[in-house]
């Protein structure tokens, strides 16, 4: 419990951190330097700069910003369809919740990274930086609740069949009105499957984007920036390109400890 | 009689899966809003007239049905369709990969499991959990499989096979160590402890046979990931598999090998199925 806490204290302080970074007068993460490529740490760059002289701590706290909300959001998404098909399943007429199944199986039997480069590559040439952000979240969310409609639809069976339900089945209650009883008692599944839901999609993000499939430039994503350490002689200039990749494993690290106490 | 039945039903079923692949993954990419698009039609030295046959040839041949027919002949005649890239069979791209990356995997999955069975056996067994097990594991988890492919590769030690082996043992780790707990702390197996049975016999004959089920489901969530990861791992260290293939497939848009690597793959999601109790369920049927 004290785990969680300072895991979600110390993220809020980073995601504040960012704010104030981002809506600093006169900071663009699209800004280029160009007579500074490749600096080193200073007072007005503190992080340094990339290849084309882009404050790159502006770039990591766009990307902290970005990320989160994306993953939030199709987190929140993924969660809420794979409700609504997990109840559907286990409420409604029993060949509905069969096909249902069918299909959780079909999209479980696609591994997420190869439906996500199907559809990323199918994306418009023109494009624009935010669309593939929106797509590639959107994406996330579409494939991404199978697995956790799964569970739901094993702790609404379960919930069908326990003893309070059965009496209120009993006692004459529609099927409308079971599933309105049941959904809230469901939220100790949903709530876990949505923060586990976050880091994984923030991991396949980054993923996506280090392969160049991810969110276009000059947005700034974890996978854009991981992209900067293929650039081996800027590996030489300064430390400072392993700054986004720290920043990411921590991030990803107070994630999974939030969701691991849910 | 039963187990037959059980049989055929399990493998009517893994045939609708994968034929809703099949023909789910085509509407995907038909449907996508960029499917016409030809990187020749934003190419300035083609007129504009050139442009607009592009176009209209695209809207030709890329019909629902035209696609879901090419794909299906291409996979009846054992070719899985011509490539758009390289304007050859599919078949004549995948097969010498699928040696590659079979051999990626199957090294990988081995060295996983090795780790994560001896760990979570060493670390389960302890009486109090310890951080000195869980945070090497925690660690390994959130660093993305690109990261830790780029990071093996700047600092010039590991491979392929040694990045696709963490990230699967940390996973493993995290379930198997669960797991073996729970097994461990059995009041039979304390009892058997307690008379001094020797921790070998435990092992092999009391541990693992009761967790075999939960272990055989494990495997086949490895390979699954295994496949989610084939792709940064290959890529980033050019290895020449059906990931960096699929990779280079997308990049240029070369939907029918993309699609057939897809199918591959579902296939083999749903084949590492059976390694999930299937046997088991049959034989109790």
């Amino acid at each position: 419990m004290r785990a969680n806490l300072a895991a979600k204290s110390l993220l809020g302080v980073l995601v504040l951190a960012a704010v104030i970074v981002v809506s600093r007068p006169g900071a663009s993460y699209s800004h280029q330097d160009r007579e500074s490529p490749l600096a080193a740490a200073s007072k007005q760059h503190p992080a340094g700069t990339d290849a084309l002289g882009r404050d790159r701590l502006v770039r990591v706290s766009a990307a902290l910003l970005l990320s989160l909300a994306g993953a939030v959001a199709a987190a929140a998404l993924t969660t809420a369809a794979a409700g609504g098909v997990g109840v559907l399943a286990a409420f409604g007429p029993e060949s509905m919740g069969w096909i249902a199944m069918l299909i959780c199986d079909v999209f479980l039997a696609l591994p997420w990274m190869f439906l996500l480069m199907i559809v990323r590559s199918a994306l418009p040439l023109s494009a624009s930086p935010m669309n593939s952000a929106v797509v590639t979240f959107l994406v996330l969310a579409a494939l991404g609740w199978p697995a956790c409609a799964r569970a739901v639809n094993k702790g609404a069976h379960n919930l069908k069949s326990s003893d309070w339900m059965l009496h209120a089945r009993a006692a004459g209650l529609r099927r409308r009105q079971l599933v309105r009883t049941a959904v809230p008692n469901l939220l100790p599944v949903l709530l876990p499957q949505f923060l586990i839901s976050i880091p994984a999609f923030v991991i396949a993000e980054a993923n996506l984007g280090a392969i160049g499939l991810g969110i276009g430039e000059p947005l700034p994503s974890w996978g854009g920036m991981l992209l900067e350490l293929d650039n081996s002689p800027m590996l030489f200039e300064t430390r400072w390109v392993y700054f986004p990749i720290a920043l990411l494993i921590i991030v990803l690290l107070l994630l999974e400890a939030i969701a691991m106490e849910a | 009689m039963k187990a037959a039945a059980a049989v055929a039903r399990w493998f009517a079923r893994t045939l609708a899966i994968v034929l809703l692949a099949i023909v789910g993954s085509t509407i995907l990419v038909r449907l996508a809003p960029g499917y016409l698009s030809d990187a020749r039609e934003i190419d300035s030295r083609y007129g504009d007239a050139v442009r607009a046959e592009l176009s209209a040839e695209a809207a030709r041949s890329g019909t629902l049905t035209h696609l879901l027919s090419a794909e299906f002949l291409g996979w009846m005649r054992g070719d899985g369709g011509v490539s758009r890239q390289y304007g050859v069979p599919v078949s004549e791209l995948i097969l010498p990969r699928l040696e590659v990356t079979g051999g990626l995997m199957l090294r990988g999955l081995v060295l996983a499991w090795t780790l994560a069975l001896c760990t979570s056996l060493l670390s389960s067994a302890a009486r109090k959990p310890s951080v000195l097990w869980q945070a090497p594991a925690a660690l390994l988890l959130a660093v993305p499989t690109a990261a830790m492919a780029t990071l093996c590769l700047l600092a010039g030690y590991g491979g392929p096979v040694l990045v696709m082996a963490l990230l699967l043992s940390a996973r493993d780790f995290k379930f198997l160590h669960h797991t073996l707990r729970k097994a461990w702390f059995d009041p039979h197996l304390l009892q058997a402890r307690a008379q001094g049975i020797r921790t070998h016999r435990l092992i092999f004959g009391f541990v693992l046979p009761s967790v075999r089920s939960q272990v055989c489901a494990l495997a086949s969530l490895s390979i699954v990931t295994a496949l989610s990861a084939l792709v940064p791992v290959e890529v980033i260290f050019n290895v020449p598999g059906l990931g960096q293939l699929a990779w280079n497939a997308a990049l240029n848009r070369d939907l029918p090998v993309l699609l057939s690597v897809t199918i591959i793959v579902a296939l083999a999601v749903t084949l590492a199925g059976l390694a999930s109790d299937r046997p088991g369920e049959w034989r109790s049927a």
